[in-house]
């Protein structure tokens, strides 16, 4: 028997008066607009009462923190036991000099590493590729050689610092995470004391930033898998995969299918292990969850809460997961690049702290608030330092995070919450019916759902329903630039002159050799982490072990809208 | 009736971001042109395939910052192919800077974030007549 918050004889009175107010006091005034909704498109009534969340059983729908269903938060403590980890996004040009932006941030205070990689070293090229030569270096950092990665973390304490790895797709991830394993052996660190994050996503190769001739999915899934599994035997403190939500809201996904896409991905992931022979608890406390903060303050706190909900539900009744830490649904949060507006770049800081503060409200474990920059440039040194200090101020100054959960038990968030939940769970059930996510993709079910919601998404501001500052209302004519943009170092010339010298220096027939071990276990269906993390410190280039992948698998060209 | 106006769309080198060349190529399309849309590609693949398909405009896009090295490229490869007279537009994060001098090699327009489709429609429909 539920055992509802309030009494039926107060929740009639409340009933009845709040139909009265609404016909009388609210009916007699104007509103502003016609259409009251959330970002992504579900109704918000002018008032919320205790007649919204009757139905609610506190120990069952809400709980404690730290307990299930996890709603009010991960943790029993929150931000009074643990800060999130402040882990600004780093990474442009040759990694010497990405080393020094990693540490100039750990300096100003940021507690992890948050390392993004350029084009080329994402897509599985060097960075001296025909197809690769003109990104070299640009949106990350570029990596071509274990030696790249070495230079990449000089001096900083991996054994101490946890280190996200955005390897997006998987093809990276198989032999960039290697190297960083590698390296970190190299330096003496067992894997077991590691602790970060890659990101591993198989959606992100064959959905999400797609380019003609990735992997297949089935074979870009496999790669996933491969990492999550070397973890599990491995790196235990290591997350091996982090579903890239944040990505897929970027493309144009509503908070509901950012949500479900993430979660269908990791269903599969669990699926897939499963079959390899391992038991559910094993593995599922490292799967970890990215996603967006965007600009929907309400809505994207309640889609936090009601993530965390609906992953516990789904551990428990799909998978019979035992272990208490498989229920939880930990997350990294960015903040949405998409809402940022070259014009008017300053106003940026605040739309990133109002997005900071709904991630905190719905309870991140980490944190990387965009810079006022980012729609025009890599950010510089002072743009990331401000976005830094937007998340110090938010920590030191508001004194948001001395409660648990401060906004649990709004009438008109939990009402959000368990809306968004609803929508979830049938979306859920509809990638279900098209066969799972590997087939939604391979189908392209994925990429036609996306593209929908993003051309939805851009004729609201084309109509102005939606209003952008600066953009389609209150415009600045012949607007100056007030800030001064980053310039990329130069990188090409940099990483084809270590290419050229590595080539010279290595022993060819050492490189020969891992390569072919490469192939043999690509054949044999082996774990491929496993072979690449002992190749690599051969020096061969990640395009050359990208290139037996791709002779192995064969390419996919993503479907065009 | 006067042929459909062709517009081919594609975004420059390993970029990630398709997100605005599938938006303006609906909006395009929703428009009554005829777009072709090739994804990613190099300069060489776009410039061919420009001129196989006969198109009035080259949409070009790209986020990732390699615009200065790839969209004059791609100017200049339809120059030699003797389709000068192509209109090429790009769309995408292009620093200010850098507007005047892509200009100069021969882009006739430049569509930074946050530009009205309607601004788009309007310049590609008058490149097209």
């Amino acid at each position: 028997m539920p055992r509802e918050l309030f009494q039926k004889t107060a929740i009639r009175g409340v009933r009845k008066n709040a139909e009265r107010w609404q016909a009388t006091c609210y009916a007699a005034q104007k509103e502003q607009s016609r259409n009251y909704s959330t970002l992504s498109g579900l109704p918000v009534k002018p008032l919320y009462t205790p007649v919204d969340v009757e139905h609610l059983d506190y120990m069952r729908d809400l709980g404690f923190p730290g307990e299930e269903p996890f709603i009010r938060g991960a943790h029993p403590t929150m931000y009074r036991g643990r800060t999130w980890t402040q882990r600004q996004l780093a990474g442009f040009g040759p990694p010497e000099e990405t080393n020094k932006r990693y540490k100039f941030l750990l300096g100003q205070g940021a507690t992890g590493i948050n390392g993004v990689f350029d084009y080329p070293t994402l897509r599985g090229y060097d960075s001296t590729d025909p197809d690769a030569r003109a990104d070299a270096g640009k949106g990350g950092v570029s990596i071509d050689t274990i030696e790249d990665m070495r230079a990449l973390f000089d001096g900083i304490p991996i054994d101490k610092v946890s280190t996200s790895l955005v390897t997006c797709q998987p093809i990276c991830n198989i032999t960039v995470q290697s190297m960083y394993f590698a390296n970190a052996k190299a330096r003496g660190i067992p894997l077991e004391a590691l602790t970060g994050t890659s990101q591993n996503d198989f959606l992100m190769e064959t959905a999400i930033t797609v380019a003609p001739g990735v992997l297949p999915p089935e074979a870009s899934f496999k790669l996933s898998c491969d990492g999550i599994e070397y973890c599990a035997k491995y790196a235990p403190r290591w997350n091996p995969i982090s579903f890239a939500g944040y990505n897929y809201r970027e493309s144009g996904c509503t908070a509901v299918q950012e949500v479900v896409f993430t979660m269908a991905n990791a269903i599969a992931c669990a699926e897939e292990m499963i079959r390899r022979g391992y038991d559910i608890d094993s593995f599922a406390p490292r799967l970890s969850f990215f996603f967006s903060s965007h600009s929907d303050f309400f809505e994207e706190i309640a889609k936090y809460r009601a993530a965390r909900r609906l992953w516990a539900k789904v551990m428990k009744s799909r998978f019979g997961a035992k272990n208490p830490r498989s229920l939880i649904l930990r997350f990294h949060v960015q903040t949405a690049g998409v809402s940022l507006t070259a014009q008017q770049p300053l106003n940026n800081v605040a739309r990133v702290s109002y997005q900071v503060l709904s991630a905190v409200l719905g309870g991140a474990q980490s944190i990387h608030a965009d810079a006022y920059d980012e729609a025009l440039c890599v950010p510089t040194e002072l743009s990331s330092l401000t976005a830094l200090r937007t998340q110090q101020i938010l920590q030191h100054e508001t004194r948001v995070t001395h409660t648990v959960d401060p906004l649990g038990g709004s009438y008109f968030l939990e009402s959000l919450t368990f809306d968004l939940e609803e929508k979830m769970e049938s979306l859920l059930g509809e990638i279900d019916r098209v066969g799972g996510i590997v087939k939604a993709t391979d189908k392209g079910w994925i990429h036609r759902e996306i593209a929908d919601a993003a051309y939805a998404f851009q004729r609201t501001v084309e109509s102005g329903e939606q209003l952008i500052v600066g953009v389609n209302c209150f415009q600045i004519e012949d607007e100056v630039l007030p800030i001064a943009l980053f310039d990329v170092p130069e990188t090409l010339a940099i990483q084809e002159a270590k290419i050229v010298r590595i080539k010279k220096e290595r022993d060819a027939a050492g490189v020969d050799k891992a390569l072919s071990d490469i192939a043999r276990a690509c054949e044999q269906g082996k774990n491929l982490m496993d072979v690449i993390v002992d190749a690599v410190p051969a020096r061969m280039t990640e395009g050359e072990i990208t290139g037996v992948l791709k002779r192995h698998y064969g390419t996919w060209n993503p479907p065009l809208f | 009736m006067s042929r459909k106006t062709r517009i081919l769309i594609a975004r420059l080198g390993l970029d990630a971001h398709w997100r605005g060349s599938i938006v303006v190529a609906r909006a395009l399309r929703d428009a009554g042109m005829e777009v072709i849309y090739l994804g990613n590609q190099n300069p060489e693949t776009i410039a061919k395939s420009a001129l196989e398909e006969d198109v009035d405009v080259v949409g070009l896009s790209t986020l990732s910052g390699n615009h200065m090295i790839l969209a004059p490229e791609v100017v200049r490869l339809l120059r030699e192919k003797g389709a000068g007279d192509m209109t090429v537009v790009l769309g995408g994060t292009i620093p200010p800077d850098d507007i005047p001098k892509l200009k100069a090699e021969g882009i006739a327009e430049i569509f930074g974030p946050g530009t009205a489709l309607a601004k788009i429609i309007q310049f590609v429909s008058a490149k097209a007549l």
